[in-house]
């Protein structure tokens, strides 16, 4: 996959990744590349339709940094906005969306619900880490109960927002939640989130070994451990991380109602009246 | 027959790939590198089925298998 990866910079080599030794930052990249080469491949879609936007944050580096792609990074948990400028303009844009928990959860929380809301045709790969890991570990709105951070030494005394239930009751087309340990579904989820038309939000979970302090090693096989797959028979059991496909709707997508609008009043609409 | 391609500026010792190789035909290196990070190191190649697993989970882009010619 270094085929799509930038080795030189403006400023001198980007690679190796600046990310920390193990992080799933890496992975999760390496696991789009899968996706779009497979979509280049299959659905021959061009390269140049392929737009990458990011916020601020460690999993944001990805889109501008390293990309052989369209790319742009943008402010901090605006991401999405850009996003849907860039899909009005040209709605023939696959646009990929980086984003890390903090920048989707909290600081860009109203983005990510009127994204959704619109149903607009963009791909959200959000990676949950539970923490602010560029600024230096500390509690963000994903952090589950008593979970120990920098700001929180004792242990988070507050819930923990479910991105994917927000999604899905914001009325996202497709939701899903895997994490860095399961790679084929998550580069099967990446693949139909792009082919889907209409908001596809992808939460991953992945590592953050240097502020949760255990090795990536560990971290993936606890990630392998506290998860369970769901199924519509019985309930994930207690303690566990659901993850899997939430919810796959064919909703209308805002391109395409807008574009109906469009042709219901061509050559109906007087200028000037 | 497999070989094992490890680019050294790359890889930052994680040692993701060993761990998630089902046949255990690799493992850690007994020195560390200049850099200061333990690479991964083939064990026994001939065990390896090339299910390509350690290099689709690697996050540094550092790991590939290639095929190579033999009777294997």
């Amino acid at each position: 996959m270094l085929k799509y990866l930038k080795e030189e910079g403006p400023l001198g080599p980007r690679m190796p990744l600046i990310f920390c030794p193990g992080c799933g930052a890496g992975q999760v990249l390496n696991y789009t590349l899968q996706a779009t080469d497979r979509l280049m491949e299959k659905d021959g879609i061009r390269k140049e339709q392929f737009l990458f936007i990011s916020g601020i944050g460690c999993s944001s580096r990805i889109a501008s940094h390293y990309l052989n792609f369209d790319s742009a990074w943008t402010i901090h948990g605006r991401a999405l906005a850009v996003a849907t400028g860039a899909l009005v303009a040209n709605p023939a844009f696959k646009v990929i969306v980086f984003t890390g928990d903090g920048d989707t959860g909290s600081i860009g929380g109203n983005h990510f619900i009127h994204a959704c809301r619109r149903n607009i045709d963009v791909t959200i790969l959000c990676l949950n880490n539970d923490l602010y890991g560029m600024t230096g570990g500390q509690h963000a709105p994903t952090t589950p109960l008593g979970e120990i951070t920098t700001t929180t030494p004792y242990g988070s005394i507050e819930a923990a927002f479910d991105l994917c239930k927000l999604a899905e009751v914001s009325g996202a087309s497709y939701v899903a939640r895997w994490t860095t340990a399961h790679p084929r579904q998550t580069i099967r989820s990446i693949v139909k989130g792009i082919r889907k038309r209409g908001t596809a939000f992808i939460e991953i979970l992945a590592q953050c070994p240097v502020h949760k302090k255990m090795s990536p090693v560990s971290m993936l096989r606890m990630y392998r451990e506290k998860t369970v797959q769901i199924s519509k028979t019985r309930e994930p059991a207690e303690g566990k991380i659901p993850i899997g496909e939430f919810c796959d709707l064919d909703k209308p997508e805002w391109n395409e109602s807008y574009q109906r609008i469009i042709d219901q009043f061509r050559g109906k609409a007087k200028i000037g009246v | 027959m497999y070989r094992l391609w490890v680019e050294e500026k790359y890889c930052k010792g994680c040692l993701i790939c060993i761990d998630v190789c089902p046949k255990d035909a690799l493992a850690p290196a007994h020195e560390m590198n200049a850099r200061g990070y333990i690479l991964p190191v083939e064990e026994d190649m001939t065990r390896c089925k090339g299910c390509k697993l350690c290099e689709l989970m690697c996050p540094d882009f550092a790991i590939a298998i290639e095929e190579i010619e033999g009777n294997g």
